[in-house]
Protein backbone atom coordinates (compact mmCIF):
# COMPACT_ATOMS: atom_id res chain seq x y z
CA UNK A 1 0.00 0.00 0.00
CA UNK A 2 2.71 2.47 1.02
CA UNK A 3 4.32 1.28 -1.90
CA UNK A 4 1.70 2.44 -4.21
CA UNK A 5 1.42 5.65 -2.78
CA UNK A 6 4.91 6.46 -2.99
CA UNK A 7 4.78 4.88 -6.77
CA UNK A 8 1.84 7.28 -7.61
CA UNK A 9 3.58 10.19 -5.30
CA UNK A 10 6.87 10.06 -7.73
CA UNK A 11 4.80 9.70 -10.71
CA UNK A 12 3.03 12.98 -9.85
CA UNK A 13 5.51 15.26 -8.69
CA UNK A 14 7.64 13.81 -12.34
CA UNK A 15 4.50 14.60 -14.46
CA UNK A 16 3.98 18.22 -12.37
CA UNK A 17 7.40 19.01 -12.96
CA UNK A 18 7.81 17.81 -16.51
CA UNK A 19 4.69 20.19 -17.39
CA UNK A 20 6.60 23.04 -15.34
CA UNK A 21 9.62 22.58 -17.34
CA UNK A 22 7.63 22.52 -20.79
CA UNK A 23 5.30 25.85 -20.25
CA UNK A 24 8.46 27.62 -18.32
CA UNK A 25 9.97 30.40 -21.31
CA UNK A 26 13.56 29.95 -22.02
CA UNK A 27 16.06 31.40 -19.61
CA UNK A 28 19.29 33.33 -20.47
CA UNK A 29 22.02 31.22 -20.47
CA UNK A 30 23.62 30.74 -17.53
CA UNK A 31 27.09 28.34 -17.17
CA UNK A 32 26.50 27.58 -13.34
CA UNK A 33 24.10 26.55 -10.57
CA UNK A 34 23.93 25.44 -7.12
CA UNK A 35 21.64 23.04 -5.81
CA UNK A 36 20.49 23.03 -2.49
CA UNK A 37 18.06 19.04 -2.21
CA UNK A 38 16.46 17.46 0.06
CA UNK A 39 15.34 13.43 -0.06
CA UNK A 40 15.31 10.15 0.69
CA UNK A 41 18.66 7.81 0.72
CA UNK A 42 17.95 4.28 1.23
CA UNK A 43 20.97 2.31 2.16
CA UNK A 44 21.04 -0.85 0.64
CA UNK A 45 20.04 -3.60 3.78
CA UNK A 46 20.16 -0.38 6.18
CA UNK A 47 16.09 1.47 4.99
CA UNK A 48 15.49 4.77 3.83
CA UNK A 49 16.58 7.80 5.93
CA UNK A 50 16.41 11.65 4.96
CA UNK A 51 18.91 12.74 3.02
CA UNK A 52 20.39 16.51 2.16
CA UNK A 53 23.00 17.90 -0.47
CA UNK A 54 24.08 20.69 -2.53
CA UNK A 55 24.96 20.25 -5.94
CA UNK A 56 27.44 22.24 -8.28
CA UNK A 57 26.75 21.85 -12.08
CA UNK A 58 28.81 23.45 -14.98
CA UNK A 59 26.37 23.47 -17.86
CA UNK A 60 28.25 23.48 -21.41
CA UNK A 61 27.46 26.02 -23.79
CA UNK A 62 24.97 24.26 -25.97
CA UNK A 63 22.81 23.33 -22.05
CA UNK A 64 22.55 19.72 -22.78
CA UNK A 65 25.64 18.56 -21.14
CA UNK A 66 26.26 19.30 -17.65
CA UNK A 67 29.10 17.88 -15.19
CA UNK A 68 28.37 17.84 -11.20
CA UNK A 69 30.25 17.68 -7.99
CA UNK A 70 27.90 16.85 -4.82
CA UNK A 71 27.85 16.07 -1.61
CA UNK A 72 25.18 15.27 0.66
CA UNK A 73 24.54 13.48 4.18
CA UNK A 74 21.98 10.72 5.30
CA UNK A 75 22.19 8.05 7.94
CA UNK A 76 22.58 4.52 8.07
CA UNK A 77 19.72 4.43 11.38
CA UNK A 78 17.48 1.57 10.98
CA UNK A 79 14.52 0.36 13.25
CA UNK A 80 15.28 -3.00 13.14
CA UNK A 81 18.56 -3.36 13.57
CA UNK A 82 18.26 -1.04 16.31
CA UNK A 83 15.04 -2.69 17.90
CA UNK A 84 15.17 -6.60 17.06
CA UNK A 85 18.86 -7.40 15.90
CA UNK A 86 19.76 -5.05 18.11
CA UNK A 87 22.89 -4.33 16.39
CA UNK A 88 25.52 -1.89 14.82
CA UNK A 89 27.01 -2.89 11.71
CA UNK A 90 29.41 -0.10 11.65
CA UNK A 91 31.07 2.09 14.05
CA UNK A 92 28.36 5.40 13.60
CA UNK A 93 25.21 5.97 11.76
CA UNK A 94 26.91 8.92 9.75
CA UNK A 95 26.72 8.49 6.19
CA UNK A 96 27.65 11.21 3.53
CA UNK A 97 28.65 10.86 -0.23
CA UNK A 98 30.58 12.63 -2.50
CA UNK A 99 29.69 12.33 -6.67
CA UNK A 100 30.87 13.58 -9.94
CA UNK A 101 28.67 12.64 -12.75
CA UNK A 102 28.36 13.99 -16.36
CA UNK A 103 24.55 14.33 -17.59
CA UNK A 104 23.05 14.38 -20.50
CA UNK A 105 19.79 16.72 -21.24
CA UNK A 106 18.80 15.75 -24.68
CA UNK A 107 15.51 17.65 -24.21
CA UNK A 108 16.20 20.68 -21.58
CA UNK A 109 12.80 22.27 -21.93
CA UNK A 110 10.53 19.47 -22.69
CA UNK A 111 9.48 16.44 -20.98
CA UNK A 112 12.49 14.00 -20.96
CA UNK A 113 14.36 13.51 -18.43
CA UNK A 114 18.20 13.91 -18.59
CA UNK A 115 20.42 10.76 -17.97
CA UNK A 116 23.78 10.68 -16.01
CA UNK A 117 26.80 8.81 -14.93
CA UNK A 118 29.34 9.10 -13.05
CA UNK A 119 31.19 7.97 -9.60
CA UNK A 120 31.02 8.29 -6.13
CA UNK A 121 32.33 7.93 -2.78
CA UNK A 122 29.88 6.47 -0.06
CA UNK A 123 31.23 6.94 3.94
CA UNK A 124 29.35 4.56 6.30
CA UNK A 125 30.15 4.99 9.56
CA UNK A 126 33.78 5.89 8.82
CA UNK A 127 34.65 3.19 6.14
CA UNK A 128 34.60 4.59 2.43
CA UNK A 129 32.97 2.67 -0.62
CA UNK A 130 34.03 3.73 -4.65
CA UNK A 131 30.76 3.63 -6.23
CA UNK A 132 29.34 4.35 -9.76
CA UNK A 133 26.46 6.66 -10.21
CA UNK A 134 23.74 5.86 -13.09
CA UNK A 135 20.55 8.25 -12.76
CA UNK A 136 17.87 10.54 -13.95
CA UNK A 137 16.09 13.94 -13.66
CA UNK A 138 15.21 17.11 -14.97
CA UNK A 139 15.60 20.70 -14.44
CA UNK A 140 12.63 22.75 -14.43
CA UNK A 141 13.42 26.38 -14.94
CA UNK A 142 11.32 28.71 -13.27
CA UNK A 143 11.11 31.90 -15.57
CA UNK A 144 10.56 35.08 -13.55
CA UNK A 145 9.51 33.80 -10.46
CA UNK A 146 9.88 36.26 -7.86
CA UNK A 147 10.95 38.60 -10.30
CA UNK A 148 14.09 36.18 -11.29
CA UNK A 149 15.16 34.21 -14.33
CA UNK A 150 17.67 32.11 -11.90
CA UNK A 151 15.61 30.04 -10.24
CA UNK A 152 14.60 26.65 -10.87
CA UNK A 153 13.06 23.33 -9.51
CA UNK A 154 14.61 19.71 -10.36
CA UNK A 155 14.27 16.28 -8.79
CA UNK A 156 17.11 13.50 -9.04
CA UNK A 157 17.05 9.68 -8.88
CA UNK A 158 20.05 8.32 -8.37
CA UNK A 159 21.67 4.67 -8.20
CA UNK A 160 24.78 4.78 -6.39
CA UNK A 161 26.19 0.61 -7.25
CA UNK A 162 28.99 -0.63 -5.33
CA UNK A 163 30.26 -3.81 -3.25
CA UNK A 164 29.66 -4.08 0.46
CA UNK A 165 31.60 -6.04 2.47
CA UNK A 166 30.08 -6.66 6.08
CA UNK A 167 31.78 -8.39 9.39
CA UNK A 168 34.16 -10.03 6.76
CA UNK A 169 31.31 -12.27 5.06
CA UNK A 170 31.33 -12.45 0.80
CA UNK A 171 31.09 -9.23 -0.47
CA UNK A 172 27.68 -8.49 -2.27
CA UNK A 173 26.41 -5.57 -5.10
CA UNK A 174 25.03 -3.07 -2.95
CA UNK A 175 22.22 -0.61 -4.46
CA UNK A 176 21.85 3.17 -2.52
CA UNK A 177 19.28 4.61 -3.91
CA UNK A 178 18.26 8.44 -3.39
CA UNK A 179 15.32 10.85 -4.27
CA UNK A 180 15.71 14.30 -4.52
CA UNK A 181 14.20 17.37 -4.63
CA UNK A 182 16.08 20.42 -5.18
CA UNK A 183 15.84 24.36 -5.52
CA UNK A 184 18.12 25.90 -7.88
CA UNK A 185 20.12 28.71 -8.26
CA UNK A 186 21.71 29.62 -11.93
CA UNK A 187 24.79 32.06 -11.86
CA UNK B 1 36.57 49.44 -72.89
CA UNK B 2 38.07 51.23 -70.32
CA UNK B 3 35.69 50.21 -67.48
CA UNK B 4 36.79 46.47 -68.72
CA UNK B 5 40.42 47.40 -68.16
CA UNK B 6 39.72 48.89 -64.47
CA UNK B 7 37.63 45.89 -63.58
CA UNK B 8 40.41 43.69 -65.06
CA UNK B 9 43.27 44.99 -62.58
CA UNK B 10 41.45 45.37 -59.98
CA UNK B 11 39.95 42.32 -59.86
CA UNK B 12 43.32 40.13 -58.47
CA UNK B 13 43.60 42.37 -55.68
CA UNK B 14 39.77 42.32 -54.34
CA UNK B 15 41.06 38.30 -54.06
CA UNK B 16 43.80 38.86 -52.21
CA UNK B 17 41.92 40.80 -49.97
CA UNK B 18 39.31 38.22 -49.68
CA UNK B 19 41.87 35.46 -49.03
CA UNK B 20 44.02 37.37 -46.95
CA UNK B 21 40.21 37.62 -44.91
CA UNK B 22 39.50 34.41 -45.16
CA UNK B 23 42.70 33.25 -44.44
CA UNK B 24 42.54 35.46 -40.85
CA UNK B 25 43.29 33.04 -37.82
CA UNK B 26 40.48 32.28 -35.34
CA UNK B 27 42.14 33.24 -31.77
CA UNK B 28 43.05 30.06 -30.25
CA UNK B 29 40.25 28.75 -27.40
CA UNK B 30 43.15 28.83 -24.67
CA UNK B 31 46.21 31.07 -24.62
CA UNK B 32 48.24 30.13 -21.68
CA UNK B 33 50.88 33.34 -22.68
CA UNK B 34 49.07 35.66 -22.42
CA UNK B 35 49.85 35.65 -18.31
CA UNK B 36 49.48 33.69 -15.10
CA UNK B 37 46.28 31.59 -14.57
CA UNK B 38 44.80 29.54 -12.72
CA UNK B 39 43.20 26.02 -12.64
CA UNK B 40 41.29 23.29 -10.59
CA UNK B 41 40.80 20.38 -11.56
CA UNK B 42 38.86 17.35 -9.93
CA UNK B 43 39.05 14.30 -11.30
CA UNK B 44 38.75 10.61 -10.39
CA UNK B 45 40.47 7.57 -11.59
CA UNK B 46 41.81 4.19 -10.68
CA UNK B 47 45.08 3.29 -8.75
CA UNK B 48 46.20 -0.27 -8.20
CA UNK B 49 42.56 -1.82 -8.34
CA UNK B 50 41.37 1.12 -6.37
CA UNK B 51 38.98 3.80 -6.85
CA UNK B 52 40.03 7.19 -6.64
CA UNK B 53 39.09 10.62 -5.79
CA UNK B 54 41.17 14.50 -5.81
CA UNK B 55 41.52 17.89 -6.62
CA UNK B 56 44.25 19.70 -8.15
CA UNK B 57 45.23 23.53 -7.92
CA UNK B 58 47.37 25.27 -10.34
CA UNK B 59 48.96 28.25 -11.08
CA UNK B 60 49.93 28.78 -15.18
CA UNK B 61 52.83 30.52 -16.04
CA UNK B 62 53.11 30.08 -19.65
CA UNK B 63 55.04 26.43 -20.18
CA UNK B 64 55.07 25.70 -16.86
CA UNK B 65 52.53 25.24 -14.39
CA UNK B 66 52.80 24.78 -10.67
CA UNK B 67 50.42 22.70 -8.70
CA UNK B 68 48.77 21.21 -5.98
CA UNK B 69 47.11 17.90 -5.66
CA UNK B 70 45.46 16.04 -3.12
CA UNK B 71 43.81 12.72 -3.61
CA UNK B 72 41.53 9.99 -1.67
CA UNK B 73 42.84 6.39 -3.06
CA UNK B 74 39.51 4.19 -1.33
CA UNK B 75 40.85 0.75 -0.58
CA UNK B 76 39.31 -2.35 0.55
CA UNK B 77 41.40 -2.51 3.76
CA UNK B 78 42.98 1.48 4.02
CA UNK B 79 42.82 4.67 2.33
CA UNK B 80 45.82 6.50 1.10
CA UNK B 81 46.38 10.04 0.36
CA UNK B 82 48.78 11.02 -1.68
CA UNK B 83 49.70 15.05 -1.16
CA UNK B 84 52.12 15.97 -3.92
CA UNK B 85 53.62 19.28 -5.21
CA UNK B 86 53.79 19.04 -8.90
CA UNK B 87 55.49 20.46 -11.71
CA UNK B 88 54.04 20.36 -15.10
CA UNK B 89 55.68 20.82 -18.28
CA UNK B 90 53.07 22.13 -21.34
CA UNK B 91 54.09 20.76 -24.72
CA UNK B 92 51.85 23.33 -26.23
CA UNK B 93 50.61 26.63 -24.53
CA UNK B 94 47.82 27.40 -27.20
CA UNK B 95 44.62 25.79 -28.69
CA UNK B 96 42.25 23.13 -27.60
CA UNK B 97 45.10 20.89 -26.75
CA UNK B 98 47.81 21.19 -24.42
CA UNK B 99 49.70 17.83 -23.53
CA UNK B 100 52.07 18.06 -20.68
CA UNK B 101 54.86 15.82 -18.86
CA UNK B 102 54.70 15.94 -14.72
CA UNK B 103 56.67 15.52 -11.84
CA UNK B 104 56.25 15.79 -8.29
CA UNK B 105 56.93 14.40 -4.79
CA UNK B 106 55.45 14.56 -1.39
CA UNK B 107 53.39 12.60 1.33
CA UNK B 108 51.36 9.54 0.69
CA UNK B 109 49.18 9.26 4.07
CA UNK B 110 47.85 5.51 4.80
CA UNK B 111 45.04 5.52 6.96
CA UNK B 112 43.13 2.32 7.82
CA UNK B 113 39.37 1.95 7.99
CA UNK B 114 38.27 -1.10 9.02
CA UNK B 115 41.10 -2.18 12.62
CA UNK B 116 40.64 -0.81 15.18
CA UNK B 117 43.92 0.96 16.96
CA UNK B 118 46.11 1.21 13.74
CA UNK B 119 47.75 5.27 13.11
CA UNK B 120 48.28 6.50 9.88
CA UNK B 121 51.35 5.93 7.78
CA UNK B 122 52.84 8.68 6.11
CA UNK B 123 55.65 8.00 4.05
CA UNK B 124 57.73 10.21 1.47
CA UNK B 125 56.61 9.38 -2.70
CA UNK B 126 57.70 10.88 -6.07
CA UNK B 127 55.77 10.58 -9.23
CA UNK B 128 56.26 11.09 -13.00
CA UNK B 129 54.09 10.72 -15.95
CA UNK B 130 51.76 12.88 -18.51
CA UNK B 131 48.59 14.02 -19.75
CA UNK B 132 46.70 16.05 -22.11
CA UNK B 133 43.70 18.98 -21.15
CA UNK B 134 41.28 19.66 -23.53
CA UNK B 135 39.17 23.08 -23.75
CA UNK B 136 36.19 22.99 -24.90
CA UNK B 137 35.52 26.24 -23.97
CA UNK B 138 37.71 29.11 -22.79
CA UNK B 139 37.13 28.40 -19.16
CA UNK B 140 36.18 24.54 -19.23
CA UNK B 141 38.01 21.38 -20.20
CA UNK B 142 38.62 18.11 -20.11
CA UNK B 143 41.62 16.57 -18.37
CA UNK B 144 43.61 12.89 -18.92
CA UNK B 145 46.61 12.02 -16.63
CA UNK B 146 48.58 8.69 -16.67
CA UNK B 147 51.09 8.97 -13.55
CA UNK B 148 53.83 6.49 -11.91
CA UNK B 149 54.40 6.50 -7.91
CA UNK B 150 56.94 5.71 -5.65
CA UNK B 151 57.07 5.40 -2.24
CA UNK B 152 59.46 3.46 0.40
CA UNK B 153 58.34 1.70 2.98
CA UNK B 154 59.72 -0.38 5.71
CA UNK B 155 59.03 -4.02 5.81
CA UNK B 156 57.80 -5.40 9.47
CA UNK B 157 59.47 -8.40 9.13
CA UNK B 158 63.07 -7.53 7.96
CA UNK B 159 62.68 -3.92 8.61
CA UNK B 160 64.55 -3.24 4.96
CA UNK B 161 62.69 -0.39 3.14
CA UNK B 162 60.81 -1.97 0.28
CA UNK B 163 60.32 -0.13 -3.23
CA UNK B 164 56.62 0.37 -3.72
CA UNK B 165 54.91 1.25 -7.24
CA UNK B 166 51.66 2.41 -8.05
CA UNK B 167 50.24 3.63 -11.75
CA UNK B 168 47.46 5.72 -11.43
CA UNK B 169 45.47 6.85 -14.41
CA UNK B 170 42.80 9.74 -14.04
CA UNK B 171 40.45 11.22 -15.83
CA UNK B 172 38.36 14.16 -14.15
CA UNK B 173 37.59 18.43 -15.62
CA UNK B 174 39.47 21.64 -15.39
CA UNK B 175 37.89 25.36 -14.59
CA UNK B 176 40.80 27.99 -15.95
CA UNK B 177 40.77 31.51 -14.69
CA UNK B 178 42.89 34.28 -15.71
Amino acid sequence: MFERVSIRLVLSIMMAAAMISVSANAQGYHQNSLTLSVGAYAASGFGTNPYAGVRYNYILPDDRFFVEGSIGFSSLKSDVLETISRSQVFPSNDLYTYEFVLAYDAHPTGYVPYILAGVAGINQGGQTSFAGVLGLGKRMPLANFLGSDQLGLRYDIRDQVFSQQINNADPFLAHNITFTLGLQFYF
Amino acid sequence: MAALLVLCTNTPSMHAQQTEKAEAPAPPVVDLTRGVSFEVSPHTGYMGGSGTFGLRFSMNYGAFNFEIAGEQVIGQTANLYPIFVNAVLNLSTKGNLIPYGTVGGGLMLTTPTNTIGDETVSTLGVSFGGGARYYLTEIFGLRLEGKQYITSVQSERDQNDELLFFQEISLGVTFLFN
